[in-house]
């Protein structure tokens, strides 16, 4: 592990690509405390003070690494990259020129990302002037004194608007650049920064209010919950494959590893996440109908057993539904059927099991099993922060970072960076550092 | 308008040209501001005897070669000489354009100039300015009839410039190669330059080494061989003996029926039984369970036996000619001499056949193209076409292009493409307009898919009245003289898009008159007729570019149909029920924009594969470099002296009392270079076997190319420890007697043949390709 460490320093071109990096990371976390111009820089940082957690804006927060709430220039953060990649994503599957694009390799792609990159600018023209409208009426921050924007004419609100935009141009290519002369995707490391950038902050809210001891509780239990998700993260089960197709008058060798893996985790993230957005609805389907007064029985069921994360009944959905979309996602990603037809044409089996059909029953019976175990895993990693309310601030507390899907994310783009480390090595023939 | 305004809105316009097309291309108005001082030293240079020409061009040898590229001087110098050097030597007195592509070699680019613009003379006059610079040239062509026409074409031209030149071609013998590389120009094909890298790879002895270190490379046809060829691999092989042959096995296939007892997929790439056909086989082997961890080893000589039995066609995949299977290469249709079936599957088509089984081949080292060129520090090129690769030649060599303009703008016309709805239609307006054209003598050259297509096309125009010459690949020399003749009055010349390529076809004939010239520009040059779209926008335009040489007259059409193989490969739905006119000609435009579409799926497919391919070439070339590093140290020095000295000191006592020291570190050397090259022999076989798996890792949400490299680097890192105690084992066993040690007893055998192969068309490797990418595919879909 330290030889390959010392390696990876000591290649010129890797430790450039690394370097490289830290100079994307440490533009982008600078960019992201710079106050958009307009702001009222005190008045906001007295706005956050005050503030407590509201749910909506907080998870928003989250991925923007605070920017959001600072009014940062990068206070839109990359969810408007994101989003517009989901919509080109989804329109290829509409528009037939996108779907011929699509097909056209890299140069289809080229355009395809060019489109993207317009969309996604557009959302984020649209996303700051609804937040910059929100800031200026006072609806984001509750409560407070002095306006955070004191000039409210339109042209400051049109250069805040434009520098917001300009911003998230700004975070879009950072994230190419890091992809395309760094290490690893640099969008979602760009999303693993924002997280990761929130856990000093709460760490430290923990302390001021709940003393050491606690604090020091919180740092174990914290690394405690990293390690086993990295531990199952890595488990996988190994079904062995042979080829015979080739082998005829060929010395055999020992040991070469012919095995299909099927992960612990094989849905990885997305059902967390589905499982959370089917939650949130009936919490934004009720904001939209704020304006009403008469409160019904349904509002308060809502209320108090599904948007408020400590109630046993939410707690329960919440993972039976994870449960769910775990079975649900791995059913339709991983088909059975095509994989043991596609052995069947290339001439590998399962040693003791009949190609085709029996191939296709016995996977479904290893999948199967190893689900049981991966979906329970996940809801239960995706529940914590639930668990460890009572022991931050009261209340919500969807920002806590050491559960949920925080971790799951963090520790997914941790291995992957690493594992592209990895594989720049491995490319120069030095032997990799995981097993 | 003075005239540096002029010039400077010629230049500005040619700036926003550049931005707004392709942004592929280097600016050569760097170059260009060197021509007229290469003018202004054509006087002089005319006055000049032969050897004081000579004397000019070395001058030039002692200056500073150690500089990465020539100095402005320099490249004014090189220039100027070649011009007057081609002038007298070939009465060529190369255009101010040729110059600049001579300027774009000598920088390191890959140049673009259309046929007929003279890159011979180009890449000779390139090739001195490199060796006069102390370095050593490689001038790679397509094929070993160019390698030696050029060679011998441009000696007069090198001779002027005191700059010695040889080639290699295959019926070479080692002393003709060793002094050929000895040369400061070597011109060679590819194939003959790479199998001499591997024959190098493998020597024993110093002295049976005939390359020097790779310096500078000039690829002609760049794009064919950096793109389409590149990873094609040359394989070297030697032979082991083959087992007996599975005659149990191929009588028990044979009685097999189709659906029944085994099905094929549509592309006809692989066979298996069904679960009747395996009862059929396990009854017929007496009651075994194939699919159990035993029974592996008679699947696999079942599964071999079918794919010879029904995947493989006698006459049409190979010929049984004196009792031996030899191979077809389809798409060249040709014999291909020496290839083999790999890993049992010659065997089987041999127990198939009835016929003796022969020696199996077992591959010792391969290389592919792409891997070859890397080791030249300095790689350029020269093409008619390479704009459209620019982002591959970019992305895998470091390249940048250089468009270097045509002498003569070019007047071709090419007219829209014809889409009709079936192949027979398609045929039938092909020989009609044919027979237009050909009434008034106009030449026309048909550009075919392979040589099937070309003989039935020559049969139809044979009905048809039309009397035509056939190229079909047999022979590259001859193919090129019935290439040359293509521009005359009134002839009809049938080819694939490969045959004779690098031959200039000029109008009237290769000795045709001024007169028999002028005929047949009044008539428009030649005509190109396309057949069908091929599998990239490139080899369109390579054929294209037939026509028009010079600032000639010309034109070009191309025929489509709907189940051409770019359609039915890159986008086979086409949409909806197209119009069709009488003669079943397609009148919707939307058709020719799917066609194009389909041409960019099996460019963005074939690129894909070729980035497949090198990434899981990349490991094993290095690893082969880092390897050969360890052994041209065993080869060169004393490195196996040492080490068994080392080892085994009382052994080496008694052998160094029987020998003198030349012999015994001969023997020392022998024993360990032959253990390393079997170890690595075998890795690559290791290799082979792991690839064929490793698609399966993607499912497991890893990256194949990783878990391939994690597999792999902990063998090769194997190699050196195994292969040292192998040496001590093999040391302490063999008997010694005067003169000599007999090596041949303690089994240090090598092959007692060797043979080398270009692997054209691999079933199994594709196989692996076409699994990774299906799996990818559907992961890709589903995430999406």
């Amino acid at each position: 592990m330290l030889s390959a460490i010392r390696s990876a320093i000591a290649t010129p071109d890797l430790r450039r690509k690394i370097l490289f990096v830290l100079m994307i990371v440490a533009a982008y976390r600078l960019g992201a405390i710079i106050p958009a111009p307009g702001v009222s820089y005190t008045a906001v940082q007295a706005a956050r003070e005050e503030q407590g957690d509201d749910v909506l804006f907080s998870l928003m927060d989250l991925f923007s690494g605070g920017a959001l709430t600072q009014l940062s220039i990068f206070a839109t953060g990359i969810m408007p990259y994101i989003t517009a990649s989901i919509i080109v994503q989804l329109l290829t599957v509409v528009i037939p020129h996108f779907e011929q694009l699509k097909k056209e390799g890299q140069s289809g792609q080229a355009k395809l990302t060019q489109y993207t990159r317009y969309l996604a600018l557009a959302l984020a023209c649209l996303q700051a002037t609804g937040l910059v409208a929100l800031a200026s009426s006072g609806q984001l921050f509750g409560g407070v004194e002095d306006p955070v924007i004191p000039d409210d004419s339109v042209a400051t609100t049109a250069m805040m608007v434009l520098a917001m935009t300009a911003g998230t141009a700004t975070m879009m290519w950072f994230g190419e650049l890091i992809t395309e002369r760094g290490i690893g995707n640099g969008m979602s490391l760009l999303i693993f920064l924002n997280i990761a950038s929130q856990i000093p902050i709460e760490g430290g809210n923990i302390l001021q209010s709940r003393g050491e001891a606690v604090f020091v509780v919180v740092c174990v239990l914290a690394l405690a919950v990293i390690t086993s998700v990295i531990f199952v993260e890595q488990g996988q089960r190994r079904i062995p494959v042979q080829y015979a197709k080739r082998m005829v008058g060929r010395r055999m060798y020992g040991g070469t590893s012919t095995y299909l893996p099927i992960k612990v985790n094989q849905a990885g993230v997305i059902p967390v996440i589905f499982a959370s957005s089917l939650l949130y609805l009936p919490d934004l389907l009720q904001r939209l109908a704020a304006e009403q007064t008469d409160v019904t029985w349904l509002q308060t069921f809502i209320q108090d057993h599904v948007v408020d994360q400590s109630s046993p009944v939410h707690i329960a959905g919440y993972f039976a539904l994870i449960m769910f979309f775990t079975y649900f996602y791995i059913s339709i990603t991983f088909n059975v059927d095509d994989r043991a037809e596609e052995m069947k044409k290339f001439g590998g089996f399962v040693p003791g099991i009949r190609p085709g059909r029996p191939t296709a029953e016995y996977l479904r019976f290893v999948l199967g099993r190893i689900t049981l175990p991966g979906s329970i895993y996940l809801g239960t990693v995706a529940i914590l922060p639930n668990f460890f309310l009572a022991v931050t601030d009261p209340g919500q507390n969807i920002n806590f970072p050491f559960g949920g899907t925080a971790v799951l994310i963090m520790v997914g783009v941790g291995l992957d960076t690493v594992k592209q480390i990895e594989s720049q090595l491995m490319q120069r023939n030095y032997e990799g550092f995981l097993r | 308008m003075t005239q540096k305004q002029a010039s400077l809105l010629t230049r500005s316009r040619r700036l926003l040209r550049r931005l707004v097309d392709r942004p592929a291309s280097v600016d050569l108005t760097r170059y260009e501001a060197l021509l007229p001082a290469v003018g202004a030293r054509e006087q002089d240079l005319l006055e000049l005897t032969d050897a004081e020409l000579t004397g000019a061009a070395t001058a030039l040898r002692d200056s500073d070669g150690a500089r990465p590229t020539p100095t402005d001087e320099q490249l004014v110098e090189i220039c100027a000489i070649g011009r007057e050097a081609g002038r007298r030597a070939l009465g060529e007195r190369a255009f101010d354009v040729q110059l600049l592509g001579v300027m774009g070699l000598l920088t390191g680019r890959v140049i673009q100039m259309a046929t007929g613009e003279g890159k011979t003379l180009v890449g000779a006059i390139a090739a001195a300015g490199h060796a006069l610079r102390g370095r050593h040239v490689h001038v790679i062509s397509v094929n070993d009839y160019l390698a030696r026409r050029d060679a011998r074409w441009m000696r007069p031209v090198l001779d002027l410039f005191g700059v010695s030149v040889d080639w290699v071609e295959p019926g070479h013998g080692r002393a003709e190669r060793a002094r050929a590389y000895g040369c400061e120009v070597t011109y060679g094909s590819v194939s003959e330059i790479g199998f001499d890298l591997l024959r190098d790879r493998l020597a024993t002895l110093t002295a049976d080494v005939v390359q020097r270190t790779p310096d500078v490379a000039v690829v002609d046809e760049a794009d064919s061989v950096l793109v389409d060829e590149a990873r094609v691999p040359l394989v070297m092989a030697g032979s082991v003996a083959s087992g007996a042959p599975d005659t149990e096995a191929a009588r028990i296939v044979s009685r097999l029926r189709p659906g029944l007892h085994y099905e094929t997929d549509a592309d006809g790439r692989n066979a298996w039984l069904t679960p009747a056909g395996t009862s059929v086989v396990e009854k017929a082997l007496g009651g075994v369970d194939l699919y159990s961890e035993a029974g592996s080893r008679r699947l696999a000589a079942i599964n071999v036996a079918l794919h010879a039995h029904v995947l493989l066609t006698r006459d049409v995949d190979y010929l049984v000619r004196d009792d031996k299977v030899q191979l077809i290469n389809t798409s060249r249709g040709r014999v291909a001499e020496l290839q083999r079936w790999p890993d049992g599957l010659q065997t089987a088509v041999e127990a198939k056949e009835q016929v003796p089984p022969s020696d199996q081949g077992e591959i010792l080292d391969s290389v592919t193209v792409q891997g070859m060129l890397a080791r030249y520090p300095t790689v350029s090129g020269m093409t008619g076409t390479a704009v459209a690769v620019a982002e591959t030649l970019r992305e895998f060599y470091k390249l940048e292009i250089a468009v270097i303009p045509p002498n003569e703008p070019n007047i071709r016309l090419d007219a829209a493409d014809r889409v009709f709805a079936t192949r027979a239609d398609k045929f039938r307006a092909v020989v009609a307009e044919v027979q237009r054209v050909h009434a008034g003598g106009r030449p026309v050259l048909i550009g075919t898919q392979d040589v099937a297509e070309s003989e039935e096309l020559a049969g139809k125009l044979a009905r048809a009245g039309l009397d035509c010459v056939v190229l079909n690949a047999r022979n590259d020399a001859e193919e090129a003289e019935i290439i040359a003749e293509a521009g005359t009055k009134g002839a009809i010349t049938v080819s694939t898009q490969m045959a004779g390529r690098g031959t200039d076809i000029k109008l009237g004939g290769s000795h045709g008159t001024t007169d028999d010239y002028e005929q047949v520009v009044e008539l428009g040059g030649l005509y190109v007729i396309g057949t069908a779209r091929y599998r990239s926008s490139r080899l369109d335009d390579q054929l294209r570019g037939r026509a028009g040489r010079q600032g000639d007259p010309g034109g070009s059409i191309f025929f489509a149909c709907l189940n051409d193989e770019v359609v039915l490969a890159g986008a086979p739905d086409v949409p909806g029920n197209p119009p069709t006119d009488d003669n079943g000609e397609v009148t919707s435009p939307a058709i020719s924009r799917h066609i194009d579409h389909a041409q960019r799926v099996t460019e963005a497919a074939n690129l894909e594969i070729h980035r497949n391919t090198w990434r899981y070439t990349r490991l094993i070339e290095r690893q082969r470099d880092d390897l050969l590093g360890y052994r041209e140290e065993v080869l060169r020095g004393e490195r196996a002296t040492e080490l068994l000295r080392s080892r085994c000191p009382q052994r080496f006592a008694e052998l160094d009392a029987v020998l003198d020291g030349a012999a015994r570190d001969r023997v020392c050397r022998e024993i360990l270079l032959f253990h390393l090259d079997e170890l690595w022999s075998r890795h690559l076989a290791v290799l082979a076997d792991v690839r064929e798996s490793i698609h399966l890792r993607a499912l497991g949400r890893e990256t194949p190319i990783d878990e391939f490299h994690r597999a792999a680097i902990p063998e090769f890192h194997a190699i050196y420890p195994e292969a040292e105690r192998l040496a001590e084992a093999t040391f302490a066993e063999i008997t010694v007697e005067e003169g000599g040690a007999d090596l041949a007893g303690a089994g240090v055998r090598r092959p007692t043949s060797t043979w080398t192969y270009v692997v054209h068309d691999n079933p199994f490797d594709s196989d692996a390709e076409q699994a990774l990418k299906k799996v990818r595919g559907t992961l890709r879909k589903r995430r999406g």
